[in-house]
């Protein structure tokens, strides 16, 4: 006998149905670093393209003081856009606006670490756990927490919208960091340093590392 | 269709196959959804509201299907949902595979470092298994359409 097309319909909708309700429950009591918002806090348009690298002498001047009332806001709004390209050729050493959002080079990170401007790693947390940039934040942009982790870092070091922070992941075609720089970015923060070459670059140069979540 | 091609016992191999290749991508998916969820933005073909309630759902429902398959229970329901999954990601692939962008399948889980062009080859293979996969369900639809009584 052959099935009824409704019986079969019925059955489909039901195991659809059934693998929504599970997801509910199992997304619910999942751990922190497993669960997954059902709406997406990051601007998840196509996959980024590189951003444009930032020479190493940009990156030594970045630690200065922040003037007071310099806070993102919506009713401060701070240049986020880069520099439109001139239509006629500039010369190497006219002023350029600074892009929001800029990579730089290993030489640059470990220069910014060593003046102590803080990192951002966007890697999924069992991997910051397993080692990372000595005081980096985890922040990985696929958890749930993300916002929560960003509200701690921004309570800890209170950066000013023009401060500078350094963001990294696993190098090669991991986006993670660009994810994360944009996400700041449309938070107010115009001065996001991307590491792109990223931890793995970091443990080939024998830099220091930490274990251990945080 | 040729008579051995709806035979019960090769109905039975295609069923056990599909369930047992539900069952085992299902479990990595269900253990790490936000994993899931980067590997299905890597497409760029899902929109971004659908991205995480997709990578929330389809492992649980590969899995339904899978025990269904296994356990011989709504084969038919089973076997439709298991098809149209297969059809996006046969489709996923072939338009990620006709621009030369290389990406991670995200089947089984997530697979470690690779270079561009063992991804591209891992993509020719995922797609290559998915279209089997795909005749075994036909071959389980085929055979449940004539089922006698």
């Amino acid at each position: 006998m052959r099935l009824p097309w409704h019986s079969t319909t019925l059955r489909v909708l039901t195991l659809g149905a059934i693998a929504l309700l599970a997801a509910v429950v199992a997304n619910r009591v999942a751990a922190p670093s497993r669960r997954l918002a059902w709406r997406s806090a990051l601007a998840l348009g196509p996959a980024p393209a590189s951003p444009p690298v930032v020479p190493e002498h940009r990156v030594q001047p970045l630690p200065q003081p922040s003037p007071p009332g310099s806070e993102p806001s919506p009713q401060n709004p701070k240049p986020l856009a880069p520099a439109k390209p001139a239509p006629t050729p500039v010369p190497e050493q006219a002023p350029t606006a600074p892009a929001p959002i800029t990579e730089i080079s290993s030489l640059a990170a470990w220069q910014a670490f060593q003046a102590g401007l803080p990192f951002l790693d966007a890697r999924r947390s069992g991997e910051f756990t397993e080692g990372h940039l000595p005081g980096a934040w985890n922040t990985p942009v696929w958890e749930a927490d993300l916002e929560d982790r960003l509200l701690d870092f921004k309570a800890q070091h209170r950066p000013a919208a023009g401060d500078a922070i350094v963001i990294y992941c696993s190098g090669g075609e991991c986006r993670d960091s660009q994810l994360l720089a944009e996400k700041l970015l449309a938070q107010g923060y115009f001065h996001l340093l991307i590491y792109r070459e990223g931890y793995p670059d970091w443990v080939a140069r024998n830099h220091p590392v930490e274990k251990g979540g945080r | 269709m040729s008579r051995w091609l709806l035979h019960p016992r090769l109905t039975l191999l295609a069923r056990l196959a599909l369930g047992v290749t539900f069952i085992l991508a299902a479990l990595p998916k269900l253990a790490d959804p936000p994993s899931l969820a980067k590997a299905i933005w890597g497409y760029q073909l899902v929109p971004a509201l659908a991205l995480n309630p997709m990578a929330l759902v389809l492992p649980w429902l590969e899995l339904l299907c899978g025990l269904a398959l296994l356990a011989g229970a709504w084969v038919r329901a089973a076997a439709l949902w298991v098809g149209t999954l297969l059809l996006a990601f046969v489709l996923g692939l072939a338009l990620n595979l006709a621009q030369q962008r290389p990406i991670d399948c995200g089947c089984f889980g997530t697979a470690g470092p690779r270079t561009e062009a063992e991804r591209l080859a891992d993509m020719r293979w995922d797609l290559l298994r998915d279209l089997g996969l795909l005749l075994l369900v036909a071959q389980v639809l085929a055979a449940t359409a004539q089922r006698k009584p």
